[in-house]
């Protein structure tokens, strides 16, 4: 896992809140009960794993540290939360 | 100044029948980061009016630097009344919509059991006036009198 201790600087989340809202639905579906890393810029799903380790994993990988990307759980869509 | 976030449409693969047959459920689902003495996590967390506490997996608490031996303990139930442990730290917690930014200390607990943060009142919702605006799916909020931060 990549733990480097160095802070980064944080990424520029100005526009992902906007545009993960308007992420396609289809492209969500896909990874419905996975762990996904969103691109700062909410338009891209950069990694995903079947759980958070997994997700940590994917990312050291791709040498993506985890805290330049919007880390999520997506929701299995069979069930509704209640 | 408020804060406005619309709400993340979450697609499920049939039609959703309390909602008029729609395949999507929309959910006040924010984008969070939390600030740790040596590292920071973005994560999308769901705003909830019913939960007590601000939760994050346990996972981050060692990522961004927190030690969470020796921390304060609690025990909390889910909504399916499923008990968790939960380790309390302080952190600061940062929050976009964009145009406006806001960052503030906050109490949070971290627990195993937690796949989705979950953004509830003590450390997040005590500090802002919340408006579920479920026409328009968007969540607005304003910035209170206990407010901390930034």
């Amino acid at each position: 896992m990549n733990t480097d201790s160095k802070r980064l600087e944080p990424p520029d989340l100005s526009h992902y809140e906007e545009n993960r809202s308007k992420f396609p639905p289809e492209e969500l579906l896909k990874y419905a009960g996975k762990f996904v890393a969103f691109s700062p810029d909410g338009t891209r799903i950069v990694a995903s794993g079947d759980s958070w380790e997994g997700l940590d994993a994917a990312l050291e990988a791709a040498g993506i540290h985890f805290s330049q990307v919007v880390s999520a759980y997506l929701e299995p869509g069979e069930v509704s939360c209640i | 100044m408020s804060l406005l976030f619309r709400y993340k449409v979450e697609p499920v693969p049939h039609a959703v029948l309390s909602l008029g047959g729609r395949w999507s459920r929309p959910r006040p689902i924010i984008s969070v980061s939390v600030i740790g003495p040596t590292s920071t996590r973005p994560i999308d967390g769901r705003l909830d009016t019913g939960a007590d506490d601000t939760i994050f997996p346990e996972r981050f608490a060692a990522l961004i630097g927190v030690d969470l031996t020796g921390a304060p303990r609690g025990q909390a139930t889910t909504a399916d009344m499923t008990p968790v442990s939960v380790r309390y730290a302080h952190v600061a917690l940062r929050l976009t919509d964009g145009v406006e930014y806001r960052e503030w200390p906050a109490w949070v607990g971290f627990s195993p059991k937690i796949h989705r943060p979950l953004f509830g009142f003590a450390g997040f919702l005590q500090f802002f006036t919340a408006a579920f605006h479920g026409d328009r799916e968007q969540v607005e909020l304003t910035v209170n009198s206990l407010y901390p931060g930034t």
